[in-house]
């Protein structure tokens, strides 16, 4: 496809000539469709965006939750509490695989039940469930059955809660997520295979006959068919860079007008921290381009074999 | 079989009693017997819509007989394979009707097609081109759009495209229809030139002066069929300038059948 020089023979002066396309650019067709196939390279982008986030949050979730569990004592006696904590306490900072142990105080206790009791002065009678964060390592974090023997032996009250039902829970929503979002994605991508079908087909009709002349002089019908991929791949490649590029501008904008935000929702650290998730993008463009080349040619090779001549 | 005497040259087109029906009910053509042999140069003639451009697309394989078998190069072509035809086709050169040159593509590209289409480097070709462009008269035109050529210019294109690829067999429809008299006759100086060089030549006209000129065997179509073999006779008296080309036609046709 390079520059060759070559010289006329009625003249002295070198002319560069270039070997163009043989199927003319669609100047009314093409921009249409480069802009279509932005739009769909956009939406890809997002709801592959959407995938990667949701991976990551579920990601930043879990690997909260599977270091540490919560042992609670409840007893109907406030003393028996405070004893059975206490002991239970030593037992785990004894206990190897365990990180950190903190106990809360009864005041501390007390401001969580807030939300459910009230400002209202809260009885000493009232035995206010004793609560011990332990941060663990992830081996016993897998299996806590020795640790719930031991603590049911000193502190009959103790409850092992391993947020097991929270974090499953979390697991089974970011995996609902994820199907979502890629489930999305396939169908845009599906969508995009359409189009280009639709616009090969034009494509052959409204070049007819371009296509037959081709035939006529010697064309065999794939290299018609490449010559219609090359022209597909380039569309494809052009529009879903325009695509990717707005879909990164979106996300870099929401990234930056959620900077001030406290990290309360699920998505916002991911979406602070999308470095990871805007690399992933590039697979869309690659796709679009591949997608487009093979669907086309496909689409061509197709309407051609049935024809006996042109 | 005609032409005893020309039996050892190599067969390129054989009709064995083609016919050809584009709507399945009348008949353009109807048991076409015909021979095209190595080096030959015919004629085919016959008045507007007697179905010389048909039977010349049932030799670039344009068009499919509806009956009989077209043999080409050796091939029966009615059951080739799609996947066959491109290698025929790059054994034959055309010159349509039409001239059919891209509107987008420099004469230069017009005439590299050919050779474009079957993969060949531009290296190898753009010396060819050059000088077959030069030969038609083309040389300062080059890199000229075909919008901005006259039609004799782009017939000359569409002839130097048909000669890029050196075929065995060149087709020309109505090469002298769309250009003054003298072009015409350079036109089809260029063909006998290279016919003279080893090439089979058919040339589609209705201009029967020319045919006369020419002194080549014809093959004369009339009624759909081929009604005349041989070199058309001297006429005694020439046609008055204007007259009907049809009825010049058929009066010179009874008058050497
Ligand atoms: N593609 C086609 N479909 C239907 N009829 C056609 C087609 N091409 C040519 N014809 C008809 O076939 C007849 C012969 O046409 P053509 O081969 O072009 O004759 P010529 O070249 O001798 O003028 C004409 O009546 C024309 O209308
Ligand atoms: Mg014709």
């Amino acid at each position: 496809m390079g520059e060759t020089m070559e010289k006329p023979l009625d003249g002295s002066a070198l002319v560069p000539t270039k070997r163009r396309p043989l199927l003319p650019e669609a100047g009314a067709a093409g921009a249409p469709l480069i802009t279509v196939i932005a739009v769909i390279s956009f939406l890809a982008c997002m709801s592959l965006a959407g995938f990667f986030l949701v991976r990551q949050a579920a990601q930043e979730w879990t690997s909260d939750l599977t270091g540490s569990i919560t042992v609670q004592i409840i007893s109907n006696s406030p003393a028996d509490i405070s004893r059975q904590t206490d002991a239970a306490a030593a037992i785990l900072r004894t206990t190897s695989g365990v990180v950190s142990v903190k106990v809360y105080s009864l005041d501390e206790r007390r401001k969580l039940l807030e939300p459910w009791l009230g400002q209202a002065e809260i009885s000493d009678d009232l035995p206010v469930p004793g609560i011990i964060a332990v941060k663990v390592q992830k081996a016993l974090r897998k299996d806590l059955s020795g640790l719930r023997s031991q603590l049911a032996e000193i502190a009959p009250g103790a409850v092992v809660d391993d947020h097991g039902v929270w974090n499953d829970s979390l697991a089974a929503s970011a995996r609902t997520g994820q199907i979502l979002a890629f489930g999305i994605f396939l169908m845009i991508m599906l969508a995009a295979i359409a189009v280009i079908i639709y616009a090969a087909r034009a494509g052959l009709a409204a070049n007819k006959e371009i296509i037959d002349v081709l035939h006529l002089v010697g064309a065999s019908d794939e290299f018609v068919a490449a010559e219609v991929q090359r022209r597909f791949f380039l569309l494809g490649l052009r529009g879903a860079v325009m695509g990717l590029a707005l879909a990164i501008l979106v996300l870099l904008f929401a990234g930056w007008a959620l900077q001030g935000v406290e990290p309360s929702g699920y998505f916002l650290p991911a979406i602070r921290n999308q470095s990871g998730t805007l690399f992933w993008l590039i697979i869309v463009p690659l796709l679009m381009c591949t997608v487009a080349a093979f669907s086309a040619k496909r689409t061509v090779m197709r309407a051609l074999a049935g024809r006996w001549s042109q | 079989m005609i032409q005893e005497s020309q039996k050892d040259r190599s067969i390129l087109v054989k009709f064995d009693h083609v016919g050809l029906s584009y709507d399945g009910v009348a008949d353009i053509l109807s048991d076409v017997d015909m021979v095209i042999r190595d080096g030959d140069f015919r004629f085919l003639t016959g008045p507007s819509g007697a179905g010389k451009t048909s039977l010349l697309k049932m030799i670039y394989l344009a068009q499919r007989p509806s009956t009989g078998a077209v043999t080409l190069f050796g091939e029966n072509v009615n059951q080739m394979p799609r996947e066959q035809l491109p290698l025929m086709r790059r054994r034959i050169g055309v010159v349509f009707q039409e001239f059919r040159l891209l509107e987008h593509l420099t004469a230069f590209e017009n005439v590299a097609l050919p050779m474009r289409v079957q993969g060949v480097n531009q290296n190898e070709y753009a010396q060819d081109v050059t000088e077959l462009l030069t030969w038609v008269g083309l040389g300062d035109r080059i890199f000229a759009l075909p919008e901005t050529l006259s039609g004799g210019e782009k017939q000359r294109v569409a002839l130097a495209r048909a000669l890029v690829a050196k075929p065995d067999l060149i087709l020309a429809d109505e090469p002298t229809g769309n250009v003054d008299p003298i072009m015409g006759e350079r036109i089809m100086r260029l063909l006998v030139e290279l016919n003279r060089l080893g090439t089979a030549v058919i040339v589609a006209t209705h201009d029967l002066d020319l045919v006369r000129r020419m002194k080549k065997n014809i093959l004369r179509l009339k009624g759909g069929r081929l009604t005349l073999h041989g070199p058309l006779k001297e006429r005694t008296h020439k046609p008055a300038a204007g007259q009907d080309q049809g009825a010049a036609a058929s009066r010179s046709a009874m008058g050497a059948g």
